[in-house]
């Protein structure tokens, strides 16, 4: 008799993502510090922590939101610009960025939710969003990249090889982890489940739908508001083409491949992704563009209509056999 | 530095037009999402799919872009009543997000297998018959523009007919209305959803054949379509033909008056900032109930 | 016993398009009482339960919680404030657990989510789910278990006024008398008031303490149960021989 009775230690599921979290510790040191490696590495941490806080309102609240990449450029461009204009570092420019991100969100989100607007829509006014910044940015900024200054140190979190960059977007992706598990075992955790189960129903058991999912969302924006900079900083660049479609896309496509609501799922499909994308760009970059985008697309048809629950089940059906050999009997 | 009249009055006239060529595309969409309540993300990907076509068969076989219709709009249905079988009708009920996932992701499928055969650069077929201008009053208009929304206009207002006057339009709205009463007075309920889908593709057909007679494509063609259609859903409520109809005019309009006033480049945030507005302070459409 | 009623409607009226689902309704529920609501299909019956619950605003009419007016309050107010329902179609939580959905009850009255474990398994066990099954998904149970689930889900959220809405609609006979037995402790041991809306006549008088007929959205018949189900004009309502 497991579940219900049984209760795990207070802290006990902190361990998981910390033992990752050291593990990851380690990848600079298994490539020899292959400066190339170590940036895709980063990447991929940088992207699983977005895909993971898109997970709190895409995974656990059941909205398609289709606008990570307009918190993310808000937050990175936000952070480079005061970096570059004023001096202020980017410690203090990455929380203005996740506030000016969190206000966005804000701003869509409270009249989106008041008046019930949710599913196709909600996903097209996400989708609208980043039209809107995209095209605003090339009036604002005109067409132009801009580079983030060859300038080294903490300070300027910006360094001239790129293990530091990578651990400091583990340590945010163990937050992000965190706050996952933290949100799923809360209150907020179930009530967001319940309201992607049925709004309806969810309301009728005292969940105030609208309240619920302006905090997902605004959870969600903050944490990448704030990743917005290091992701800046590994393109090297910033532009209108921050506020990127494919990009928010992508980030969909990990959640649902992953598995909705399943953190070692994304992170399974964010590592894996990454490391694809990379080879299928190294490889097929220059003959056949669009390569890594034609598999996503065959991913989402394949896994929205074979597998609805993504990669989380496709671990637990190859580990199930492994299961029944060691621990005898099958789990339901 | 305020606009000249004339160049106002040019843009209404140019926005009418594109706007009854987006009431085409989206009313395959709306029949699609009001009678199955599938959500497809890839309606304008087809349509740029389409104009591929089009412009593969009007250049190597020389001839006018319009006259592809009769093989691109047949073949589209059966495309349409494919993509059915194989995509929709795994997720009819299913979760709102899956559908948009996964359209989405055919939606990809056709934009990149595009970008690989077609590069990037736009394409172009105009029209020989058509590409001439003749001036009304202030105004200059384009004849392949002019016959694009007047075939836009009829077929529309045609459909419409079919739906309000025919068994197959009876059956039709005795689905969308309520499946299982449909189903007990003995509609096929699956033929009517086959038939739905693939009305709704072949329409993006013909609105391809007839957009390429003065337009080009490229792989992302589609998705500016595509994401007009919603746009004019939403204003449109599901209403009918004549919401469909005015919100594809005011959408076009307001494109065209941004592209020739502002910046093209802005066009499709400005029909972005409409539907945004609409969606804050009028969420039922502009024209009343959903 | 004339204490002040759990739930007072006045006049209700909702009206969709050109038809009247409720054309002037007032009833009461008293304090304790298990009050079933019967009519034929159509009578307006679930339109009331939603004018309660907030989900449709009445035309005209007000609802009155415990003296306290709450017409037109949206569901999750209306819920927390002591008015729980259960779906006549139910809309099960498919990929939660039987547990996790009971416990999203639950949490109405908690922010502590083991407090709200305990809190659902003890519901579930009082209406006697089977305890090995608390961790299967929603989408691999039967019918009655969902109703079951919907019935825990909705106590779970301490009401003072629980709605049942044809929660034997699809049930076979024995599961329809387990059920009267469930609606039973419901009532005796946790002390909630219910109504139980139904239009399986034989159900409604072997639980009711009460009972009032709708027909086309009014009120025709009020009273014990033996007696209701003698009166004529309900008997009319029921075998469809209209007035002329």
């Amino acid at each position: 008799m497991g579940g219900p009775t049984l209760k795990a230690s207070r802290f006990g599921w902190l361990a998981p993502p910390l033992a990752l979290a050291a593990l990851c510790g380690l990848v600079p040191h298994m490539v020899g510090f292959n400066q190339y490696y170590i940036l895709v590495a980063t990447r991929i941490a940088i992207v699983a922590s977005v895909a993971l806080s898109w997970n709190i309102i895409g995974g656990l609240a059941g909205q398609l939101d289709l606008a990570s990449s307009a918190y993310l450029g808000l937050g990175g461009i936000l952070a480079a610009e005061l970096m570059i204009k004023y001096g202020v570092t980017p410690w203090i420019g990455m929380l203005a960025g996740a506030a000016a991100s969190a206000g966005v969100a804000f701003l869509i989100g409270y009249p989106l939710f008041r008046f019930g607007i949710r599913e196709v829509w909600y996903a097209l006014s996400t989708v609208a969003l980043v039209v809107v910044l995209h095209e605003l940015a090339i009036v604002l900024m005109g067409p132009f990249d801009y580079y983030v200054p060859p300038v080294e140190g903490w300070y300027y979190l910006r360094f001239r090889t790129w293990e530091n960059l990578y651990y400091v977007s583990l340590v945010l992706l163990a937050f992000v982890i965190v706050v996952n598990l933290w949100v799923s075992r809360s209150k907020l955790g179930y009530y967001l489940k319940a309201i992607r189960e049925d709004e309806t129903a969810a309301e009728a058991l005292g969940v105030d739908v609208r309240k619920y999912k302006l905090l997902a969302l605004l959870i969600y924006a903050t944490l990448v508001g704030f990743a917005g900079y290091l992701y800046v900083v590994t393109q090297r660049t910033y532009s209108y083409k921050t506020f990127s479609a494919p990009f928010s896309i992508y980030i969909a496509v990990i959640g649902i491949v992953g598995g909705l609501g399943s953190v070692d799922g994304i992170l399974l499909a964010a590592a894996m992704l990454g490391m694809a994308e990379e080879y299928l760009r190294a490889t097929f970059g220059g003959t056949l563009p669009g390569l890594h985008l034609l598999v996503y697309g065959l991913l989402l048809v394949t896994v929205g209509v074979l597998r609805p629950e993504g990669l989380a089940t496709v671990t637990r059906r190859l580990l199930r056999p492994v299961r029944t050999r060691f621990l005898g009997g099958e789990s339901a | 530095m305020l606009p000249s009249p004339s160049l106002i009055v040019q843009s209404l006239v140019d926005g009418v037009f594109l706007g009854f060529l987006f009431s085409l595309v989206a009313l395959g969409l709306s029949l699609v999402f009001g009678v199955m309540g599938f959500i497809n993300f890839a309606h304008g990907d087809f349509l740029m799919a389409s104009a591929y076509l089009v412009w593969v068969l009007a250049s190597s076989l020389r001839t006018e872009p319009l006259a592809t219709a009769a093989l691109t709009v047949p073949l589209f249905f059966v495309v349409g009543a494919a993509v059915y079988f194989l995509v929709a009708r795994p997720l009819l009920g299913r979760e709102p997000l899956m559908q948009i996932a996964v359209t989405v992701g055919v939606g990809y499928v056709l934009q990149n297998v595009a970008l690989m055969s077609f590069r990037a650069e736009p394409r172009a077929s105009l029209s020989y018959a058509l590409n001439t201008y003749f001036g009304l009053g202030p105004v200059s208009v384009h004849a392949a523009k002019l016959v694009a929304a007047l075939m836009s206009f009829a077929i529309v207002v045609g459909l419409d007919y079919l739906l309000k006057r025919t068994w197959f339009g009876l059956a039709v709205r005795a689905t969308a209305y309520d499946r299982e009463t449909a189903m007990l007075m003995g509609v096929d309920v699956n033929k009517v959803y086959v038939a739905v889908f693939g009305l709704g593709i072949a329409l993006t057909a013909l609105a391809s054949s007839l957009w390429m007679t003065f337009g080009q494509v490229d792989p992302y063609l589609g998705a500016s379509f595509g994401l007009v259609s919603w746009i004019v859903i939403a204003l449109g409520g599901l209403g009918g033909v004549p919401g469909i109809l005015a919100s594809s005019l005011i959408i076009g309009v307001v494109q065209s008056l941004t592209t020739n006033i502002v910046s093209p480049s802005v066009k499709m945030a400005a029909a972005s900032v409409v539907f945004l507005l609409v969606l804050w302070f009028r969420p039922r459409g502009l024209f009343g109930k959903v | 016993m004339s204490s002040e009623p759990i739930l007072r409607v006045e006049g209700l009226v909702k009206r969709f398009g050109g038809v009247v689902a409720l054309n002037g309704v007032s009833l009461e529920v008293r304090r304790g009482e298990i009050l079933g609501i019967i009519g034929p299909n159509g009578s307006g019956k679930t339109t009331l339960v939603n004018c309660v619950t907030g989900i449709y605003r009445p035309d005209f009419g007000r609802v009155y919680l415990l003296g306290e007016d709450i017409t037109g309050e949206p569901p999750h107010l209306v819920a927390s404030k002591g008015v729980a329902r259960t779906w006549q179609k139910v809309r099960p939580f498919a990929k939660m657990t039987v547990l996790e959905a009971v416990m999203a009850g639950a949490l109405l009255r908690t922010g502590d989510v083991e407090e709200a474990r305990r809190e659902a398994v003890n519901v579930l066990t009082m209406i006697g789910f089977p305890r090995e099954k608390f961790d299967s998904p929603g989408r691999s149970i039967s019918l009655v278990e969902h109703k079951l689930v919907d019935l825990a889900r909705a106590v779970a959220t301490r009401p003072k006024l629980l709605l049942v809405d044809e929660i034997v609609a699809g049930l076979r006979p024995h599961e329809v008398e387990a059920m009267v037995g469930v609606i039973r402790r419901v009532n005796k041991e946790l002390g909630v008031t219910l109504g139980v809306i139904e239009h399986v006549m034989r159900f409604i008088v072997s639980i009711s303490d009460r009972v009032v007929v709708l027909h086309e959205g009014r009120l025709i018949a009020e009273g014990p149960p033996s007696e209701v189900v003698q009166n004529p004009l309900v008997v009319e309502a029921y075998l469809g021989t209209r007035p002329m």
